[in-house]
């Protein structure tokens, strides 16, 4: 029950719902009195030629329709705050969940779709909930009330405005259900819409210089008109639902002023009560007409309840975070074991990994080396379990890292990505994700080791320079050392680099390298540069998902011929003119 | 629980006593952006005149047809009830049912036509939007989040897309019925209509009152969607930082924060706008009371002006005329809160295009010479100075020319100057001898390919992603191209091969993969004008290697400029230029800048050691 996962967030606001209900109430109240009152002024003030009787009921009918006032603005306050309240709760708990969930898990839903279901659809929800609370009940009491009333005028007559009445909720009911069908396709469609601008935003320069941005606006049309076909087609079929109940109301209608003749005559009714009949068939018709309204709300609202529950309720595999349980003070010495570990992207069943086992000493700097593509990422990933491995396990200081707390694994672990990714606040912010509490000589220290702190000396405002989506232009060396000195202020004890350097130039390279020399950590670099690699302690060589060496240049130079390759298309590099020199040069320095 | 009056249940104020003063100088500004919006919108409209003009006309039928339905059942009562009189009757009431038919019809066609003018209107309004933000420079974009525009694209012109969904045929049945209405009350009794109106004025009081609140109020509150939206955008991207940091509680604090904003503005705007109908309400029932009260009164003068027959008839059209109005109001908050959502979409549309040259350049074929006359450049030149700074340079058609420096030095910011995604601050670009700003950037860019740093693949297939390069290339094409750029290989390795969907996250190819694709795009495109930054930084030497062949190849008889870190890649170049801190410092060919013995010659040294 999608709708009642969903409400069941409700619940902590019963009060004011409550409150805002019986408000509603005593509104509504006041309105069916008014009627009652105009008549006693009728019969005891105006036909008695009763003055002050006349002033009295006046009075009190004043006195009512600001007494509806006030219920009426109370009932805003309560209404909104249950409404939005509601709707912040809900907000959090998806976004919670969705923090929560495991990298696979996250993959399976699109981030534009991720953004609709907390904004777009939470928004529905919270819609139906302060219509509720204003309307919802007022419809059915109209129209019960006014049924009970004409059945009180004249049973026999009023039994004919019932002939409509079960007719009138099938059908409402079957709308409501193709309703909920054409509205979530209608998210589905604004899913589609986000996407297509999300990766506009992402890929501005790419655009731009293959100059389709006319390919692009045909693109985006395709997917707006197609959501605006399918706008228009869920609005269309709810249009039906007024003139169908109007039909089948007025029809009822009909079929009493049919019959009512033949029962004035025999005398079973008299005028009058025909003409009151009448009159509370209008307002059963008035009272109807709300429900088109809370249908087309109610469909976006269950459309959209389906979509949060599902994300709501995908806790198949939950990131569980145990914070209490971190021994403090226990140091972790970061020594390191694969065994036997493969791995595949889950919905693709191409190995990544395939028994891939290495051990690392604490303090050791490992090199990963590999073609494009051999699988050199994914491993680093699956060291914070950013991904979990499919089979075989990964030890951290001899214990399997799903026996770790997670928060506690993550906190030891300092991981550079391939790809920058700087969040939208000043640097000094974003230095601070490595560590919080990190004091701003501790983010300094870092910035320096990453060999970041002069060019950050050199921005106007210094550590207060805004970066990310909001930010200033970074050159892409920039950014990896940033991200770098993020990871170094956690003080990791085991230090991840996903090739970060590859935009550094050979000189801010090796100060960077030489700064981390005195790190404690053990570090697993990822690179394509074999100089890199030979200042490993050893190094690690993928193919195709499987270890093809391990141990250290010379070793490697010794024994794997994919290494050599590798060696030698770096050596060519070197080697401009002269090669056969440089080859010397490479030969000593591995003899060394 | 409510604790405090100015504060309930905790939620502070957003407006401020300032907001509110007349003629503050934001607010006057607001004002004219408001109609301007409103404007915008309804010459979208206004474009399908036709079928407005249908829809108007059903509009007009059935509010006539809702009227006479009960006038008719009044005259079966009087004729056919009263007397008992059955002949005719089913005549009477063919006539009522194809009255009523006609109402529900009427109804219909009107709803069905109007959402399509509302979702025509959104559509355009959205690709008007979109084609805009196509035509706007990076720099523009630089500076923006990316959830934040997007909130512009989908929740402000859902707005708006509510509001022409239903208020449009309100608005025009409810004046129609509020001056039918007002008709017959002033055939009634004059009197009592004067008597009625005086609540009009309070009315206009307690509007003005709230729509001043809630009109800066739904405003603070697209606001504080965009903002959220903003948010989400960008921790969903880096959701692998935010895991691998354990930062999730940082998130949700933040997260916590932008949608407590959210909820505070909308707060009170609904309780603002939820005032309308309750005040409606009140005056109704004030109305009313005034009928029934004064008008009983001025019964018991007994000068026969009004009667009791006038009162009960009165009252009921009292209802009648207070209905429409509460309708108005109503709508009067949900076309409000259309024109927050508006104004922020035109906000957009205002902000101005790249400049262009003139068509006359049009069709020129590029020879490919590029020179930079003392060209200098800053992202924001006032405050952080320039990135590149007096750089000169000419590089001949068909040559390459290399790009070395330190990270920062300007490189990147060289080659975005060259594909016009910034326009420089001083000096000129000059491309075969024509100032850069004179060259139409469609003849600029369709010959120039461009392998950024960060590789950005599509949701789509493999195929569909190199075929970005060019648009028509055939299958074939797309394979060579592949074969060429050394990518063939693992896509044959793939599951569906070139057929394979790649996801928005793209985790199932690696990076240096990510790389081969977009080098495959350029060799698609042929271009005359070769720019590539970085493009092999995440691929194996032994791979790069491989390709470096086939991109010598591409270089040949096109102008290229290459930006990388490893020598080999920079050692073939005609030219290489060394950049240090946005200057140029030195340039000429390898063994040139080996006999210089200058920074070229460090980086050398460097390298080996």
């Amino acid at each position: 029950m999608p709708m009642k996962t969903v409400f069941s967030y409700a619940k902590p606001y019963k009060w004011p719902i409550v409150i805002a209900l019986i408000l509603m109430l005593t509104e509504l109240s006041v309105e069916l009195i008014q009627p009652l009152l105009i008549a006693k002024i009728i019969d005891d003030g105006i036909t008695a030629g009763n003055r002050e009787t006349i002033i009295l009921y006046g009075s009190i009918m004043m006195g009512l329709a600001l007494l509806a006032l006030v219920s009426g603005v109370i009932n805003s306050f309560f209404a909104a705050h249950a409404a939005q309240s509601f709707g912040y709760d809900l907000r959090q708990a998806l976004f919670r969940q969705i923090q929560a969930f495991s990298m696979s898990t996250f993959l399976r839903f699109p981030t534009s779709s991720l953004i609709t279901r907390l904004t777009s659809d939470v928004t529905m929800a919270q819609n139906i909930l302060f219509m509720g609370l204003r309307i919802l009940l007022r419809a059915p009491l109209v129209v019960i009330g006014s049924l009970v009333m004409a059945m009180l005028v004249n049973v026999k007559l009023a039994s004919f405005l019932l002939i409509g009445i079960p007719f009138l909720f099938v059908f409402l009911f079957v709308m409501a259900r193709k309703g909920v069908g054409y509205f979530s396709e209608v998210q589905r469609r604004l899913d589609r819409v986000n996407r297509v601008i999300q990766e506009n935003l992402q890929a501005v320069r790419l655009i731009k210089a293959y100059l389709r941005g006319v390919y692009e606006g045909s693109r985006f049309s395709k997917v707006a008109d197609l959501l605006r076909k399918d706008t228009v087609k869920a609005f269309r079929m709810m249009e039906l639902i007024m003139p169908i109940l109007l039909l089948i109301m007025n029809g009822s209608l009909m079929i009493v002023l049919w019959f009512g003749v033949g029962v004035v005559r025999t005398g079973d009714a008299q005028v009058g009560e025909i003409v009151a009949i009448v009159n509370y068939a209008f307002r059963i018709t008035g009272g109807f007409s709300m429900f088109s309204f809370l249908i087309v709300a109610f469909s976006r609202a269950q459309a959209s309840s389906v979509r949060m529950e599902e994300v709501l309720l995908a806790d198949d595999d939950r990131e569980i975070m145990v914070p209490g349980e971190t021994e403090n003070g226990n140091e972790k010495r970061g020594a390191l074991e694969f065994n036997n570990v493969s791995f595949n992207y889950p919905g693709h069943p191409e190995q990544v990994l395939s028994n891939v086992s290495f051990t690392i000493n604490p303090g050791e700097k490992i090199a990963v080396m590999g073609a494009t593509g051999s699988g050199k990422s994914t491993m680093l990933n699956l060291i914070p379990r950013i991904f979990t491995a499919t089979s075989g396990e990964i030890l951290l200081d001899g214990k399997n890292i799903e026996d770790w707390p997670l928060e506690e694994l993550r906190n030891t672990i300092g991981l550079v990505p391939q790809q920058s990714v700087l969040f939208t606040g000043t640097i000094r912010e974003n230095l601070a994700w490595g560590d919080p509490e990190a004091r701003p000589d501790e983010l300094e220290a870092a910035a320096e080791k990453a060999q970041i702190h002069a060019s950050i000396q050199r921005f106007p405002a210094n550590y207060e320079t805004r970066v990310g989506q909001k930010g200033v232009n970074l050159s892409g060396g920039q950014k990896q050392r940033l991200s770098i000195a993020r990871a170094l202020v956690r003080k990791p004890a085991i230090l991840l680099l996903d090739d970060s350097t590859s935009a550094l130039d050979v000189k801010t390279e090796n100060a960077l390298w030489e700064a981390l020399e005195g790190e404690r950590a053990t570090m697993i670099v990822i690179t394509q540069k074999i100089h890199t690699a030979q200042g490993a302690d050893r190094i690690l060589l993928l193919d195709e998902g499987e270890v093809a060496a391990y141990g250290n240049h010379e070793q490697l130079m010794d024994q794997s011929e994919l290494y050599r390759k590798i060696a030698e298309s770096q050596l060519d590099e070197e080697v401009a003119d002269d090669g056969e020199q440089r080859k010397e040069t490479l030969r000593l320095r591995t003899d060394h | 629980m409510v604790n405090n009056a100015r504060k309930p249940f905790g939620y502070e104020p957003i407006i401020k006593r300032e907001d509110l003063k007349k003629g503050t100088k934001r607010k006057r500004e607001e004002v004219g952006d408001w109609k301007q919006a409103m404007l915008n919108v309804w010459r979208l409209v206004d474009e399908q005149r036709g079928l407005l003009i249908t829809v108007l006309l059903l509009v007009f039928a059935s509010s006539g047809l809702t009227l006479l339905g009960p006038f008719l059942i009044g005259k079966t009562i009087d004729n056919f009830i009263i007397p008992m009189k059955t002949d005719g009757l089913a005549m009477q009431i063919g006539w009522l049912l194809a009255i009523y038919t006609g109402t529900s019809l009427t109804m219909y066609f009107q709803n069905f036509w109007m959402v399509g003018i509302a979702q025509n209107t959104v559509y355009k309004l959205r690709s008007g939007l979109f084609n805009h933000l196509q035509k706007l420079p990076v720099s523009f974009f630089d500076k923006r989040q990316h959830g934040e525009l997007m909130s512009r694209m989908t929740n402000d012109i859902e707005n708006i897309s509510q509001t022409l969904n239903s208020s449009f045929i309100q608005v025009f049945s409810s004046i129609l019925t509020l001056g039918g209405t007002l008709a017959v009350m002033l055939y009634l009794s004059p009197l009592l209509t004067v008597l009625t109106m005086t609540i009009v004025p309070i009315m206009f009081i307690a509007m003005r009152w709230i729509t001043r609140r809630t009109g800066i109020l739904f405003k603070e509150q697209q606001r504080a969607i965009g903002e959220l939206n903003g948010m989400i955008e960008e921790t969903m991207s880096g959701q692998r930082i935010v895991k691998a940091f354990s930062q999730e509680e940082r998130m949700k604090e933040e997260f916590a924060l932008k949608s407590d904003r959210l909820r505070r503005t909308g707060f009170w705007a609904l309780t603002y706008s939820g005032f309308i109908p309750k005040v409606m309400n009140m005056l109704n029932n004030a109305a009313f009371a005034i009928v029934a009260g004064i008008g009983g009164l001025l019964v018991l003068r007994g000068d026969g002006i009004v009667t009791i027959g006038t009162i009960v008839v009165f009252a009921e059209y009292a209802r009648q005329f207070t209905r429409p109005l509460n309708d108005l109001a109503n709508q009067f908050n949900t076309v409000l809160s259309a024109i927050a959502g508006a104004e922020r979409v035109f906000s957009i549309m205002g902000e101005d295009a790249e400049r262009d040259a003139a068509e006359a350049n049009g069709d020129i074929q590029l020879k490919g010479n590029v020179e930079f006359r003392n060209v200098s450049f800053g992202y924001a030149p006032d405050t952080d100075g320039y990135t590149v700074e007096d750089v000169s340079l000419n590089v001949k058609a068909g040559e390459t020319a290399a790009l070395l420096g330190a990270t920062g030095a300007g490189k990147t910011t060289i080659v975005q100057l060259i594909a016009r995604f910034y326009e420089v601050d001083k000096g000129t670009i000059l491309i075969d001898g024509i100032p850069i700003d004179e060259l139409p950037r469609a003849t600029l860019r369709s010959q120039t390919a461009f392998v950024l740093q960060d590789p950005f693949l599509f949701e789509s297939t493999v195929r569909e992603n190199i075929r970005y390069g060019k648009l028509d290339a055939t299958d074939d094409e797309i394979e060579e191209a592949a074969k060429k750029a050394n990518a063939h290989e693992f896509i044959s390795r793939l599951e569906e091969g070139y057929d394979t969907l790649l996801t928005a996250d793209g985790s199932e190819i690696s990076q240096g993969q990510k790389q081969l694709l977009s080098i495959a795009r350029a060799f698609v495109a042929d271009p005359v004008l070769l720019l590539l930054d970085e493009a092999t930084s995440s691929i194996d030497t032994v791979t790069e290697l491989e390709i470096q062949a086939a991109l010598e190849k591409l270089m040949e008889g096109r102008t290229s400029f290459v930006i990388a870190h490893r020598l080999n890649t920079v050692k073939k170049a005609d030219t290489i230029y060394v950049m240090d801190q946005g200057k140029l410092i030195e340039s000429g060919s390898q063994s040139d800048l080996i006999a210089q013995k200058g920074m070229y010659y460090t980086m050398l040294q460097q390298s080996k050691l």
